[in-house]
């Protein structure tokens, strides 16, 4: 290995030893060592909370609902994985359980989404590129499956009992959105 | 324009997604409020660790001791005419056990229900009923396996109604 690889390959381990010591420090309590996690981790998070609901204030509320569930959860992780992929999974599951928990059933059995108001609130969004918004715009479950597999790299197994519903679903609502994006993108 | 030409543009808008984004207002503060009175989240592994287990623990060893008990009373058959009451007591001591073992661990743990202990209440009055019956009727198997069941039903009750499953969404 040149020098150069081996100053990269010692700065990794150094990163990868104080955030263990951070994680470690946090499983212990200190609060000033989580609000630096939250500092290191929040653009991840909210991130993909906003990806998921494609909306400001619930992104949020649900980063906010990750951070304060990621407090009681983060005792369990025993550093088999990567600590950002583990937070990942995290985040993911929360967002889809807390949007589960906004949406109101009449809501949801009757499949009404308001996307419109959605794409509405993310044309006016200067920082959002062209595909963000237009993925802001897909129906909701077509919007998740696809964040969760074309952006996150996702399975359509794990996506599947994550939101719970059958593979095939998750393979037809994949579908459903690439064919949106396509009319969207102006290729149909 | 082409299908190919979808996927590949698609693929170019993908990879050069910036993933992270930062919130426009200060979360932590919530977040903060919202831990304020939290344990440390080791303790609170440890607790969950602790709740799943020791529920699991009191049952294999009460279903030990009913095992033993019935073995015993089994293989003497001489004694049986003299020692029917002694297996509801020994029944009913176990199962006093049991339930104050479940009564302490959860002591601290908020109820789900309101009428918990009214139902638990209805429920030693029903043991006391069967024991009662039990008295008249020492060889009664029906009686004694409704006995059983309703010493079940107690742990159900106390186990179900201080289960933190109940109160997830």
């Amino acid at each position: 290995m040149n020098i150069q690889g081996n100053v990269v390959s010692a700065q990794s381990a150094f990163a990868d030893k104080s955030e263990r010591d951070l994680i470690s420090a946090v499983q212990q309590g200190d609060k000033k060592a989580y609000q630096t996690l939250y500092q290191t981790y929040i653009g991840q998070v909210y991130g993909l909370c906003y990806r998921l609901t494609s909306d400001k204030s619930l992104a949020e509320d649900a980063s906010q609902e990750v951070f304060i569930q990621l407090w009681r959860k983060i005792g369990n992780y025993k550093g088999d994985s990567k600590f950002s992929t583990w937070l990942h999974t995290v985040t993911s599951n929360i967002t889809i359980s807390y949007l589960r928990k906004q949406r109101g059933w009449v809501k949801r059995m009757f499949n009404i989404e308001d996307t419109e108001a959605n794409y509405y609130a993310a044309d006016q969004a200067t920082d959002l590129s062209e595909l963000e918004r237009h993925v802001s715009r897909l129906p909701e479950r077509a919007r998740i499956v696809f964040v969760l597999h074309a952006i996150e790299g996702y399975r359509h197994e794990d996506i599947a009992s994550m939101m719970n519903m059958a593979v095939g679903s998750s393979k037809a609502q994949f579908h459903r959105a690439k064919q949106l994006l396509k009319e969207w993108m102006g290729y149909e | 324009m082409s299908n190919r030409n979808f996927e590949s543009d698609l693929r170019a808008q993908l990879d050069s997604l910036n993933k992270e984004k930062l919130p426009e207002r200060d979360l932590w503060a919530g977040i903060e409020i919202a831990l304020a009175e939290e344990a440390a989240p080791n303790q609170q592994a440890q607790k969950r660790r602790t709740n799943s287990t020791a529920p699991k623990v009191v049952a294999m060893a009460a279903s030990f001791a009913l095992v033993a008990v019935i073995s015993w009373f089994s293989l003497n058959p001489s004694t049986q005419q003299m020692t029917q009451q002694d297996l509801v007591s020994a029944l009913s001591s176990q199962h006093q056990m049991q339930k104050n073992a479940l009564l302490v661990k959860f002591q601290d743990q908020p109820a789900l229900t309101e009428n918990w202990q009214k139902q638990l209440a209805e429920l030693d009055e029903a043991a006391e009923a069967i024991k009662a019956a039990l008295k008249h009727d020492e060889n009664n198997m029906a009686l004694l396996k409704m006995l059983q069941n309703v010493h079940q039903q107690q742990i159900d009750l106390i186990e179900r109604v201080h289960s933190p499953k109940w109160r997830q969404i």
